[in-house]
C-alpha cells in the first residue's frame, strides 16, 4: 500500500504478536508478506476483526483468524466461555491491541474507531480490501492467521 | 429598481396594466354618465315642478282676480272709486278692503312668478324655485315644449299686458280694467292650465325618456365594466398561472439541475449557513446528511486542518464583505485540493481530494449569498501528480519512452507484460508460506533472478527509472542474503514493501507508456501490423543499445555483430526468452570478458572488442544460439583465487575443486567474480538467470567454450519443435 514502510507493517504484526506474547507467552510470528492483487487474494480465516484509521493515514487493519486458533486462546487464558459471541469479543481485543499500537506509532492525531468484528462472509475481504494492500500470514502455534494492512497516506 | 427592471416589471404586467385602466376608464365613463344624467334629471324635474306650478299660478291669479271682483261687487262701489257712474273711474286702492289689498299683493308675486318662470322655459334664466330660492331654469328643448310655451307666452303676454294696471305699488286701475283682466282670465286660464299641463307632459316624457337613456347607459357600463373586470380576473389569474407555471419549470429544471450536476453546489448566506437548495452530490462528496440552513463552518472544521480552517474562516469572512473585489481574494482561497476521507460503497475509506469553489451572488449590487462549488478534484490531482512524476523522469528516460512509443512500441509493450508477469510471479512467491531460512533463501534468490530479469530487459530498453530501483532492490536483497545474520521471517516484509515500490514504478511508467502510445497514435499491440511485426529487429537494437552502453559505462570498446535471422521464423515467446538471455551474456561478456583498450593492446589484441550473437538452425527442429566475445575468457585459476578471496570458498576447497567444477560455479546464485558489485555486474544472479531460462526451454542445453586471453562462448541448444 502507498506510502507505508515496514516498520508501519511491523507495529501492527508486533502488536499482534505482542498480544499473544503477553496472554500465551508465545509470540507470533511472520510467515508470508505479499500484496492483494488481482489473482492474490487476501488470506482471510473465520473470523475477523478490523479498526477504521483516519487522519493523515487512511483505511483499514484486519486481523482474521481461525475459530481453532481463538478457542486455543481462550483455553490458554483460562475462559471457559467459547461462545461465538465470546470468540469474536476475543477477536476484537486483538484488534484493539493493534489499535493502541496504532496510536502510538502513528501519534494521537492519528483517528481509531472501535473494533468491528465479525464472521468472516465469503469474499467479503476480497471485495473490500484495496489493491495493493499488505497481507501478512502469522503463525502460533499450528494455526495461521492474518494481519491485513489497508492504509494509506493523505499527502 | 433601475429603468431597465422597471420596464421588465412594466412588460411583464402589461397586460394587467392596461386592463386595470380601461377598467378605470370604464368606471370613470359610467359615472360621468350616471352624474351627468342625474344633474339632467334634477333639471327635468325642476321643469315638471314649475311647469306644474304655473298650472297652478294661472289658477290662482285667476282666482285672485275673481275675489277681487267679488269683492268690489260686494262692497259699495262708490265707496272705492271716485266716481260710480264712471266705471272707467280709477279704484282708490285706500278705500280697499283689506282682503282685496292682499290679494292684490298676491297677484304681484303670482304674476311675477308666473312670468319669470314662463321666460325661464322659453329662454332659460334664473327663476324662484319651489322652496323660494332662486334657481336656474332651462329652456325647454323639444319643439313640442317650445310650441306649447310659446301657446302659451302669446296668451301671457296680453293677459300680463291687462295685468299690468292692478300690479306695483302704484296699482292705477280701473274697475273696467279689472274686469276686463278677469274676464280674460276667465277665457283663457284653462287653455293657460291645459298649455301649462302639456308642457308638463312633455317635459315628464322628456325625463322619462333620459331617465330610460340612462338606465340603458347605465346598464351598458355596467355590463361593459363587468366585461372589462372579467377579463382584468382572467388576464391576472392567466399571468399568475402562467406565472406560477414558469416558476414550477424553474423550480423542475433547478431540481434537475441540482440532481444531476456532479459537483457539489449550494448557497451560503452572511450567518454562512446552507440555502435551502443544494445538489444531490453535496451529501455524498462531503459524505455527510445536508440539512438546509445547516452551519457551513462546522462541517468544514471537520474536514480540513486547523490552519487550512482558519484561512478558509477569514477567506469567508473576505468574501461575504464587501469592501473586497472578489476577483483580488480568489488566489487566496485555502480551500483547493483538499484531501478528505470518505468511505466507498464497501464501507471502505478512500482517499479523496475536494476543492470549494466561492463566487458572490448580488442582488442590487450587493452581496446576498456566497455560491459554493465543490468538486472531486481526485483524478485531476491524481494526473497532477503522474505529470510531476513524469517530469522527475530524466530527460534521457523520457526520450527513451517517446522513442519506444514511436517507434518499438511492441517491444515497450512487451515490457510491461513482462515485467507485470514477474511482479505477479514475486508476489505469488512471497504468498507462499516461509517456514524455515532455507525457504525464505529459495524466495530470495527466485525474487532476486526475477527482478535481475526486469533490470536487464530496463537496461536494453533504456528505461533507466526501473533498471535503477530493480539495481536498488536486487543489492538490499543480495545484503540479506548475504547478511551474517540468520534470515529473519521479518525480511520478507521488507520484500513485499520493495515489491509494492515496484508495482508503483510498473504502475507509472505503464500509465505514462499507454498515454503516450494512445497520444502518439501507436495503440499498442492493438495495431493491425503489431502481431505480424518481427520482435528480432528491435532485439538487435536492444542488445546493441545495451552493450553500447555498458562498454561506454565500463571504459571498454566493443564492436557488435548479430545475426538473428533464424530467429525469424521462431515463436514470439522463444525469441523473448533468447533477448533475455542475451542480455545477460551480454552485460557478462562486457563487464568480465572483454578488456579495456590499453589492457588488449597490451596483449596484443586489437584496441575494439568483439561481440558476437547469432543464431543457427542444426535440423530436426534444433536451433543454436551463441554469444562469443574475445575477452579474457575463463580462467579457472583466477575464479578460484577470488572465490577465496571473497570468501566464498575455503583456500582448502578451492583447491580440491577441479577446473570444470570452479566454472561450473559461475551459474550458482550468489557467485560473483566481479571485484565490487555495480549496476552491470557483481551480484551473482546474471548467470543464474540464463540458467534458469535455458531449463525452462525444450530440450533446453547449455555450453560453455573458453581459452584464457582468447575468447568465450556460450551455446544454447533448444528445440523449436
Amino acid at each position: 500500500m502507498k506510502n507505508i514502510d515496514e516498520s508501519d507493517i511491523h507495529s501492527f504484526v508486533n502488536a499482534v504478536s505482542g498480544f499473544f506474547l503477553q496472554v500465551t507467552e508465545e509470540k507470533v510470528e511472520i510467515r508470508s508478506a505479499y500484496l492483494v492483487e488481482d489473482g492474490i487474494k487476501p488470506t482471510t480465516f473465520e473470523l475477523t476483526s478490523y479498526i477504521t484509521l483516519s487522519g493523515n493515514y487512511t483505511g483499514r487493519i484486519y486481523f482474521s483468524a481461525p475459530r481453532a486458533l481463538i478457542a486455543h486462546l481462550l483455553l490458554m487464558m483460562q475462559e471457559p466461555d467459547r461462545s461465538e459471541e465470546r470468540l469474536l469479543d476475543a477477536v476484537g481485543e486483538i484488534a484493539n491491541t493493534i489499535s493502541g499500537n496504532a496510536r502510538k506509532h502513528f501519534g494521537e492525531a492519528m483517528e481509531v474507531t472501535v473494533p468491528v468484528t465479525q464472521a468472516t462472509k465469503p469474499d467479503w475481504l476480497e471485495k473490500t480490501v484495496s489493491p495493493r494492500s499488505y497481507a501478512i500470514l502469522v503463525k502460533w502455534k499450528q494455526y495461521r492467521a492474518s494481519v491485513i494492512v489497508d492504509i494509506q497516506t493523505i499527502e | 429598481m433601475d429603468k431597465r427592471n422597471e420596464q421588465s416589471v412594466f412588460a411583464r404586467y402589461r397586460k394587467i396594466i392596461l386592463a386595470v385602466i380601461l377598467f378605470m376608464v370604464v368606471d370613470s365613463l359610467v359615472i360621468g354618465i350616471n352624474f351627468y344624467n342625474t344633474y339632467k334629471a334634477d333639471e327635468s324635474a325642476l321643469s315638471i315642478n314649475l311647469s306644474g306650478r304655473q298650472g297652478t299660478l294661472s289658477q290662482r291669479i285667476t282666482t285672485v282676480l275673481l275675489l277681487m271682483q267679488r269683492s268690489l261687487d260686494a262692497n259699495d262701489e262708490s265707496s272705492l272709486v271716485g266716481n260710480l257712474q264712471d266705471s272707467d273711474l280709477t279704484v282708490n286702492i285706500f278705500n280697499l278692503p283689506p282682503s282685496v289689498v292682499r290679494n292684490l299683493k298676491e297677484l304681484d308675486q303670482t304674476v311675477t312668478l308666473f312670468d319669470t318662470t314662463l321666460k325661464g322655459f322659453s329662454d332659460g334664466g334664473i327663476v324662484t324655485g319651489g322652496d323660494g330660492k332662486p334657481t336656474l331654469l332651462t329652456q325647454v328643448e323639444t319643439a313640442v315644449s317650445r310650441q306649447l310655451v310659446a301657446d302659451t307666452s302669446e296668451i301671457w303676454t296680453k293677459y300680463f299686458e291687462l295685468l299690468k294696471p292692478l300690479l306695483g305699488e302704484e296699482r292705477n286701475f280701473s274697475v273696467a280694467e279689472l274686469k276686463e283682466a278677469v274676464s280674460y282670465a276667465q277665457n283663457n286660464n284653462l287653455e293657460i292650465q291645459r298649455l301649462m299641463n302639456d308642457l308638463t307632459t312633455d317635459l315628464e316624457t322628456v325625463a322619462n325618456k333620459r331617465a330610460s337613456t340612462l338606465r340603458i347607459v347605465l346598464v351598458i357600463g355596467i355590463i361593459v365594466a363587468f366585461i372589462n373586470f372579467c377579463y382584468t380576473v382572467i388576464i391576472t389569474l392567466r399571468d399568475l398561472m402562467s406565472g406560477d407555471k414558469k416558476l414550477a419549470e424553474s423550480r423542475n429544471e433547478n431540481a434537475e439541475i441540482l440532481a444531476t450536476v456532479h459537483e457539489g453546489l449550494f448557497l451560503l448566506n452572511k450567518d454562512k449557513k446552507l440555502g435551502t437548495q443544494f445538489s444531490e452530490s453535496l451529501p455524498r462528496m462531503l459524505h455527510m446528511d445536508i440539512v438546509p440552513g445547516m452551519d457551513f463552518m462546522p462541517i468544514l472544521k471537520n474536514m480540513v486542518s486547523s490552519e487550512v480552517y482558519e484561512s478558509a474562516v477569514d477567506y469567508v469572512e473576505l468574501l461575504l464583505g464587501e469592501r473586497v473585489k472578489e476577483s483580488l481574494v480568489a488566489s487566496l482561497n485555502p480551500l483547493t485540493n483538499i484531501p478528505v476521507s470518505m468511505l466507498d460503497k464497501f464501507g471502505n475509506t478512500q482517499s479523496r481530494y475536494l476543492s470549494f469553489f466561492f463566487n458572490r451572488a448580488l442582488v442590487d449590487d450587493k452581496i446576498s449569498h456566497v455560491l459554493v462549488t465543490v468538486q472531486d478534484v481526485t483524478d485531476r490531482v491524481q494526473l497532477q501528480k503522474q505529470v510531476e512524476q513524469a517530469k522527475s523522469m530524466s530527460k534521457a528516460e523520457v526520450e527513451t519512452l517517446l522513442r519506444l512509443a514511436g517507434n518499438d512500441f511492441t517491444s515497450l509493450q512487451q515490457f510491461i507484460d513482462n515485467t507485470s508477469q514477474a511482479l505477479g510471479q514475486i508476489n505469488e512467491k512471497l504468498s507462499e508460506s516461509h517456514d524455515d531460512t532455507r525457504a525464505l533463501l529459495h524466495t530470495l534468490n527466485y525474487v532476486l533472478r526475477l527482478v535481475h530479469g526486469i533490470k536487464g530487459e530496463a537496461a536494453a530498453l533504456g528505461i533507466e527509472a526501473l533498471e535503477g530501483y530493480a539495481h536498488a532492490c536486487e543489492q538490499e536483497m543480495v545484503a540479506m542474503r548475504e547478511s551474517g545474520q540468520e534470515l529473519t521471517s521479518d525480511s520478507i516484509v521488507r520484500v513485499a514493501v520493495l515489491l509494492e515500490g515496484f508495482y508503483e514504478r510498473y504502475s507509472s511508467l505503464a500509465n505514462i507508456a499507454s498515454r503516450l502510445g494512445s497520444v502518439l497514435g501507436t495503440g499498442a499491440l492493438n495495431r493491425p501490423d503489431a502481431a505480424a511485426a518481427p520482435i528480432v529487429h528491435p532485439m538487435v537494437e536492444h542488445v546493441t543499445h545495451l552493450a553500447q552502453r555498458i562498454a561506454t559505462d565500463h571504459g571498454k570498446e566493443v564492436e557488435i555483430s548479430c545475426h538473428f535471422d533464424k530467429l525469424s521464423g521462431l515463436p514470439d515467446h522463444i525469441v523473448r526468452e533468447l533477448q533475455s538471455i542475451s542480455i545477460q551474456l551480454v552485460r557478462n561478456a562486457l563487464v568480465h570478458g572483454i578488456e579495456t583498450p590499453t589492457e588488449r593492446l597490451t596483449r596484443n589484441k586489437p584496441r575494439t572488442g568483439s561481440l558476437s550473437l547469432w543464431c543457427e538452425y542444426l535440423g530436426s527442429g534444433l536451433y543454436e544460439f551463441t554469444v562469443r566475445d574475445d575477452g579474457r575468457g575463463i580462467v579457472p585459476e583466477h575464479l578460484r583465487a577470488n572465490f577465496v578471496k571473497n570468501g566464498r570458498l575455503t583456500p582448502e576447497k578451492a583447491a580440491a575443486m577441479s577446473d570444470k567444477e570452479i566454472a561450473g560455479l559461475i551459474f550458482k546464485p550468489g557467485i560473483s567474480t566481479a571485484d565490487k558489485a555495480n549496476i552491470d555486474a557483481g551480484h551473482g544472479v546474471g548467470l543464474d538467470v540464463v540458467l534458469e531460462k535455458v531449463d525452462t526451454m525444450q530440450g533446453g542445453r547449455l555450453s560453455v567454450k573458453s581459452r584464457p586471453d582468447s575468447f568465450t562462448e556460450f551455446r544454447i541448444q533448444f528445440s523449436a519443435a
